[in-house]
């Protein structure tokens, strides 16, 4: 298995390197992107309530101080979509790999580790027909607009064990990545113009700091909170240069497990993304607003398959996103489901979810189902 | 351990399987909710003065080198056809018996054309002339009216709908022994309505006009018999009204001797671009009717240049980029020429070192009967105009 591990994370970082051409939602036009969510496919399947306490997320580096041996991780989401613009629904789909790590206990309380995870996605794709009056003569045209890319968050962390009731972690956030945005327009009917098409690459940058704290104040309870502090998102392309602030997230959750086998968490999060605002309105977009995410899940651990223990999750999940559609405001609910597999005798683990929601925004609509497989290894 | 290979094996599959996902990605906008911020827009602009210097030149494929010769009545264009043959033999072989034969006199002797352009519905003929074996290959269509009379009259034809023309001329056409040998004859068309009839000439590896002569052997071998060939050596025809160069604020374009003209452009930035450039198209006003064979047409090309030596200038060798028209005989007022590909490779970084410059010329030179006359910077109602429409600067939007 220790063959393995390589091979896994070199192949999880070479997905990483280039996100996958696929739009996450339609909404991800809007303001800086589509939110990602730096959770893991187990986190996912019990609506991100334990996102807080889950050492394969990156919600808080005290998470790291779950880990007791070498860990990595990766997961895949295969989305199938339906968005009604109001003219009919139209059907998508996208495969992404937004997250992959790895965490190393450096002796007995110490944990560090590394995260890579979407933090902004900018991967869309629209395409509309329009009319235009060139030399005064009426002349059909389809636009095609495409970016592709995103911001990532790399997170350098570590956790450290204080005693067995409290954990504390810091983080330092690398924010990289790059959009190309390409423009086309297409003259179906008049052969006799040219088609356009432009190419621009935008690189983006930023830092940020986060601190997390766990604190069990009885048998069976956790208790969480976590706080992000990030500078500005510095913009790069041939137009120039430009920075945007962006938000402090604080987050809280819990962790009970109030019998033996059961779980149950809920993690809220909370992020002043009204901070962007003056930017994206000197952009002449709508202002983005201070958004909450709220999540809670359960999990079961009394089923066994071949042998093995298979957690049975379930979750709900509910957040605000920060940019708007117009003058409406724009949120996400989903509920979910998932059950894991322990391989090689514990050293791999197995998570498969399947989460299905949707995004509204005054009268759009996108319906989502979303498969996510996470692959964890222990060598 | 078996079982965990089943397990690795099943879970490398599906991400296998999962990678290998077709995707979906091209969604309908929804604008302006779900639109991105910017949007391509057109603009047009007219520029008038964009043609700073242009000139014509004549002489890039003469007369004598076209691949037709023409005969016309038409009131554009009179023209009659002058060939010189190669010498007559004086003697041939008859090699069963090794025995040399005298030529002269033939039996008969036939003139043999292939046809290239006719007017079927005009029935034309063609009445073939003697000439001078040495005429002026220089001589105007007024000086060639002296040989065109009807004492010099060999033979009149009337033109097949298509294939090869054949006339039986006198055998008084051929030269006797002791004299060069040299046969040249005219011909010129006639029909009830002004029309043109056109031969190849053997350039360009097109079949010349020949020449037949059927001898017998002398006796007591006079039961043998051959047709000798004798192929035009020299093909040309002369033109009314005459061809010359044009007056200051015309421009000419191709004819024969083919013409060629160069326009040199001045230019905004926003008419050399790259991809901004969707379309732009150059206006030649003619001022005159597109000269060609009747209801045939023909191609005006304008080519970017790579080395502007003048009328010498070495072309851009891509045909795609080169702009095309398609010209009608009998065609007035404007030709439009897209001419986008040279503006934009003009704003390529490779392309930005060329000549603003494009040079026009009929395609194929000297292959068909085809010529304008366009306004230059001195006609009164100015030189060549460029009509481009552009994309403006597509601003990417900050954070």
């Amino acid at each position: 298995m220790t063959r393995f591990l390589p091979g896994l994370l070199a192949v999880a970082a070479l997905l990483g390197a280039r996100p996958a051409a696929a739009q996450d939602s339609v909404f991800g036009i809007r303001g800086l992107g589509f939110l990602g969510e730096p959770i893991s496919a187990h986190s996912a399947a019990l609506g991100g309530g334990e996102s807080m306490f889950d050492g394969s997320s990156a919600v808080s580096p005290a998470s790291l101080a779950s880990w007791r041996t070498l860990a990595g991780w990766a997961v895949g989401a295969q989305s199938e979509r339906t968005f009604n613009p109001g003219t009919g629904a139209v059907s998508l789909s996208s495969m992404r790999f937004p997250m992959f790590g790895f965490a190393a206990p450096v002796g007995n309380r110490l944990v560090i580790g590394v995260n890579v995870s979407d933090y902004l996605n900018r991967n869309w794709d629209v395409q509309r027909t329009d009319t235009v009056m060139p030399r005064d003569s009426a002349l059909p045209v389809t636009d095609r607009t495409r970016s592709l890319g995103g911001v990532t968050d790399i997170r350098f962390a570590a956790a450290y064990r204080v005693s067995s009731r409290i954990a504390l972690g810091v983080g330092l956030h690398v924010l990289t990545g790059s959009v190309q945005t390409a423009v086309e327009r297409d003259f179906p009917t008049d052969s006799t113009y040219h088609t356009f098409g432009q190419v621009t690459e935008t690189d983006y940058h930023g830092l940020g700091a986060s601190l997390g704290l766990f604190v069990s104040p009885i048998p069976r309870v956790v208790v969480g909170a976590s706080a992000r502090i990030n500078g500005r998102l510095s913009e790069i392309n041939p137009g120039g240069n430009a920075s945007v602030r962006l938000p402090t997230e604080l987050a809280g959750g819990l962790y009970v497990t109030p019998w033996d086998g059961v779980m149950v968490a809920t993690t809220v999060i909370h992020d002043n993304w009204s901070v962007a605002a003056p930017t994206l309105v000197a952009d002449s977009q709508p202002p983005s607003r201070d958004v909450w995410s709220v999540g809670a899940g359960a999990e079961v651990t009394l089923l066994k398959l071949f042998g093995e223990v298979t957690p049975l999750r379930a979750g709900y999940r509910w957040r605000q996103l920060p940019f708007p559609v117009g003058t409406a405001a724009l949120s996400e609910r989903a509920v979910s489901g998932g059950l894991s597999f322990a391989l090689a005798g514990g050293r791999a683990n197995v998570d498969l979810t399947v989460e299905g929601g949707s995004r509204t925004a005054g009268a759009l609509t996108e319906s989502f189902t979303t498969i996510l497989v996470g692959l964890s290894i222990f060598p | 351990m078996a079982r965990t290979s089943v397990w690795r094996n099943t879970l490398l599959a599906g991400l296998v399987a999962a990678g290998g996902c077709t995707e979906k990605l091209t969604t309908p906008a929804s604008c302006p909710e779900v639109c991105p911020n910017s949007s391509v827009q057109l603009a047009d602009t007219l520029l008038t003065g964009a043609d700073v210097a242009d000139t014509s030149v004549r002489g890039y494929v003469l007369t004598s080198e076209a691949t037709y010769v023409a005969a016309s009545s038409l009131d554009s264009l009179k023209s009659m056809i002058l060939l010189r043959f190669a010498p007559v033999p004086t003697q041939w072989v008859q090699t069963a018996t090794d025995t040399v034969q005298a030529v002269f006199p033939p039996d008969s002797v036939f003139a043999e054309l292939q046809l290239v352009f006719q007017d079927t519905a005009v029935h034309p003929k063609i009445v073939f002339y003697r000439l001078p074996a040495q005429f002026d290959t220089t001589m105007s269509y007024a000086q060639a009216q002296a040989y065109f009379v009807d004492s010099a009259v060999l033979d009149t034809v009337a033109v097949p709908d298509s294939g090869n023309m054949e006339a039986r001329l006198p055998i008084s056409v051929v030269p006797a022994p002791g004299d060069s040998g040299v046969v040249s004859i005219g011909a010129r068309v006639i029909a009830d309505s002004p029309t043109v009839v056109a031969f190849s000439s053997g350039h360009s590896l097109t079949t010349a006009p020949a020449l037949s002569y059927f001898v017998h052997g002398q006796p007591p071998q006079d039961s043998l018999s051959r047709n000798l060939p004798d192929t035009a050596t020299f093909t040309t025809f002369v033109q009314s009204p005459a061809v010359v160069q044009p007056p200051p604020g015309v421009l000419a374009i191709g004819g024969l001797p083919a013409a060629h003209s160069l326009v040199h452009l001045s230019l905004p930035s926003v008419a050399v671009d790259s991809i901004g450039v969707v379309r732009a198209t150059l206006l030649l006003h003619l001022v005159r009717p597109a000269v060609g064979f009747p209801g045939d047409s023909f191609f005006v090309n304008a080519f970017p240049i790579l080395r502007d030596y003048g009328p010498k200038s070495v072309l851009f060798p891509d045909t795609l980029i080169t702009g095309v028209a398609v010209i009608h005989a009998g065609q007035t007022g404007t030709v439009e020429i897209d001419i986008a590909p040279i503006l934009r490779i003009w704003g390529t970084t490779s392309g930005d070192s060329m000549p603003r410059a494009i040079m026009l010329g009929v395609f194929a030179e000297g292959y068909a009967l085809g010529e304008v006359d366009i306004q230059g910077r001195l006609a009164g109602g100015g030189g060549p105009q460029l009509e481009v429409t552009y994309v403006k600067k597509y601003e990417v939007g900050v954070p």
